[in-house]
């Protein structure tokens, strides 16, 4: 019976909120217990995809990875040909 | 500046994370694969300047800077294709097109290139940890690009010729004068000297030439002469560029046959409602009929139709030079006007509104 009411809290809080746009006026505002209900659902639905995997930001804040990563430094042929004032 | 060590150019700053701007992953702005071990697999599909497209980037926040900030001049480049097609013909624009691609598209300039990071011509690199700069740093994003002509004038970087009073007494960087608006919005200008004057020396100097003020030669001259005709001393000028693709590295390059200091002052070539003088500076600029003969014959079609000793506003200005001196320093003083002789005879034709006649007679008793 609780689940059922969580879900139904849910169901009409998501019904609320999807009628919910700029012009809407404030009897249609989800209530606190809608809210927070949706709160805990999708607190725990997003939670895997918010893990701290992020290689980019291991790696990008980690000097000595960057270091032994970087590509070896290019000769700048082509720019050396040019002459004068660019 | 200091170059920087390529660990250096990316490493990311713990603060960017807290940051309004560090908030979405990596991956969102620069595409990849962000639960990759290895670098190689990690950037596959990265996209190293998300800002080429600044409206999916930056624009969800900052709407208006970026719908105007695509016809800046900055991003557009426009004023690059003013100069070439104007002294070409429909036909041949394909080819210069082309010389664009390779020569000229690497100074396009992103957000990133004011607000993040280096401009890739001084190879590139974070100005702070990936943090997003409000003031774009001088040297390290303006002077970047700007260095060899602005640059080294403002600063005085040519030898025997000091900076500019802004700069050497004022302390001021290019954004006291160049604010945001104007590097966001061109207003619809087609090149640098298109529209209002951006900005104005009046917009700070008010008084000069009003009732009050007591330097004569402030009061005769109206609008017959641009304040930098009285207030720049000699700047930079260049011959004959000539741009190529190298056969050895397939990179492409340039040359420029010489550069020089000049002070000339020409019959001004865009006189308008906006800059309304008779007579302003003029330098020298490097283009030259065969400039782009690398991508075909004769595509300066019309070289003539455009003068080569060009309108300038050169960074150097000083309250006392050479040419205020005194009114005779000036008036009967040929040397400084752009007469005929100092002008090469194929290029008579393309300056003949800009070669000054009749140099402006002494004034007796001075
Ligand atoms: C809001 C979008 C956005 C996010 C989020 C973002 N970047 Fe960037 N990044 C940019 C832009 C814009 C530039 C500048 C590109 C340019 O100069 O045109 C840039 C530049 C870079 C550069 C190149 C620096 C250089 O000049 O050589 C690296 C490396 C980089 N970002 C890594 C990261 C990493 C790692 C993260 C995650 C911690 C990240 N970025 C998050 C937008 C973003
Ligand atoms: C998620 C919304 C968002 C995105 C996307 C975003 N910004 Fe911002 N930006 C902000 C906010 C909010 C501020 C004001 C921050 C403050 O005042 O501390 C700001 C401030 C700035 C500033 C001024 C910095 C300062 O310290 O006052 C610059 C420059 C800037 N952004 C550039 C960019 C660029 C370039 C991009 C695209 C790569 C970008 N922003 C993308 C929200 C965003
Ligand atoms: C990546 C290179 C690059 C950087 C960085 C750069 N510029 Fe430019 N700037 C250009 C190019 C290219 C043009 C010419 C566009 C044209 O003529 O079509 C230009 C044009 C201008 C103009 C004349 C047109 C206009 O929009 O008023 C001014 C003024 C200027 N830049 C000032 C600055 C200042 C100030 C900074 C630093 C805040 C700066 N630039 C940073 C490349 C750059
Ligand atoms: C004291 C004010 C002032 C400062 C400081 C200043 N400028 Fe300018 N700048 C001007 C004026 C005035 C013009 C001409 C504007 C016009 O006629 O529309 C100009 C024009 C330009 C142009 C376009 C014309 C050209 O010569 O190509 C560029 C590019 C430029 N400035 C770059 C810079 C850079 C880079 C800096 C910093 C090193 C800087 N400016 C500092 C006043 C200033
Ligand atoms: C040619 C250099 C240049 C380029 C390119 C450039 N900006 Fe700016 N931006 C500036 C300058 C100069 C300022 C003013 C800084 C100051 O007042 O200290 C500024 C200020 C800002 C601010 C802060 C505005 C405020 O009032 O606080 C934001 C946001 C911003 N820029 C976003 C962008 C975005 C987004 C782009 C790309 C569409 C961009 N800028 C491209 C030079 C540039
Ligand atoms: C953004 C405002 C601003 C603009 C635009 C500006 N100036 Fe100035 N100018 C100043 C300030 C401030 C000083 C005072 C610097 C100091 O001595 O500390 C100054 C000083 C000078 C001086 C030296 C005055 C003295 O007593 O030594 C001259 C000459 C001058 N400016 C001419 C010009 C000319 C010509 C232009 C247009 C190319 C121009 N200024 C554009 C703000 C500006
Ligand atoms: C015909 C030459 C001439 C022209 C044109 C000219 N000036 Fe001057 N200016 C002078 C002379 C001469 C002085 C005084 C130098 C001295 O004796 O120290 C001076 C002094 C100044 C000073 C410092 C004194 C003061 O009044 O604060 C400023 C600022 C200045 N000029 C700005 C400008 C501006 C802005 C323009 C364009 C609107 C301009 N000038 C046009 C010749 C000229
Ligand atoms: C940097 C150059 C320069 C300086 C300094 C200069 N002048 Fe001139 N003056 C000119 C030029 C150029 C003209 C325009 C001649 C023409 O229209 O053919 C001119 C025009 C004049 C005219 C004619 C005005 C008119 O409206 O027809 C008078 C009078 C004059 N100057 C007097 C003086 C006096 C007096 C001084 C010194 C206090 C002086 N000038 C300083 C360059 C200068």
């Amino acid at each position: 019976m609780k689940r059922f009411s969580i879900i139904l809290f849910v169901g009409i809080g998501l019904l609320l909120l999807g009628g919910c746009s700029a012009k809407s006026v404030v009897d249609n505002a989800p209530t606190e217990a809608a809210i927070e209900a949706t709160a805990q659902v999708t607190a725990v639905a997003e939670e895997p995809i918010l893990t701290e995997t992020d290689t980019c930001v291991d790696c990008h804040t980690d000097k000595q990875r960057l270091i032994d990563t970087a590509d070896p430094v290019e000769e700048e042929a082509g720019e050396g040909e040019s002459e004068g004032v660019g | 500046m200091a170059p920087l060590e390529p660990w250096e150019k990316v490493m990311v700053n713990e603060d960017f994370m807290d940051d309004v701007h560090g908030q979405a992953s990596c991956t969102s702005c620069h595409a990849g694969d962000r639960f990759a071990e290895e670098k190689e697999a990690a950037h596959i599909g990265i996209i190293g300047s998300p800002d080429q497209n600044a409206q999916t980037t930056c624009g969800n926040c900052h709407n208006e800077i970026v719908t105007t900030a695509a016809d800046s001049l900055h991003s557009s480049q426009a004023g690059y294709f003013k100069a070439m097609y104007s002294r070409s013909v429909p036909e041949n624009h394909p080819a210069l097109d082309e010389a664009f691609g390779n020569h000229c598209a690497s100074c396009h300039t992103t957000c990133g290139d004011c607000h993040i990071s280096q401009p890739n011509s001084v190879g590139g690199g974070f100005l702070d940890g990936h943090m997003v700069e409000k003031t774009p740093p001088m040297t390290r994003t303006c002077t970047a690009c700007h260095g060899s002509r602005v640059g080294n004038e403002y600063t005085g970087k040519n030898e025997g010729f000091p900076g500019d009073v802004h700069f050497r007494q004022g302390r001021m960087n290019c954004v006291a004068c160049h604010d945001g608006e104007s590097m966001h919005d061109s207003k619809g200008d087609v090149d640098r000297y298109d529209g209002e004057q951006g900005p104005s020396c009046e917009s700070c100097h008010d008084t000069v030439g009003k009732a009050n003020d007591e330097i004569v030669q402030h009061q005769i001259h109206e609008d017959k002469l641009s304040c930098q005709t009285c207030h720049s001393i000699a700047y930079t000028s260049c011959d004959s560029c000539h741009v190529a693709v190298s056969e050895t590295s397939g990179k492409p390059f340039f040359k420029t046959s010489a550069t020089y200091m000049t002070f000339f002052i020409g019959r001004n070539p865009r006189q308008n409602d906006e800059r309304p003088y008779e007579y302003v500076p003029v330098r020298h600029i490097p283009v030259d009929p065969e400039s782009y003969a690398y991508y075909g014959e004769d595509l300066l079609t019309n070289f003539d139709l455009l003068p080569t000793w060009a309108y300038s506003t050169p960074h150097n200005i000083q309250r006392n030079t050479p040419q205020n001196e005194s009114c005779n320093s000036c008036h009967g003083n040929a040397d400084i006007f752009l007469t005929a002789d100092k002008v090469r005879a194929e290029e008579l034709e393309a300056n003949k509104d800009i070669i000054v006649e009749n140099v402006p007679a002494p004034i007796p008793g001075q």
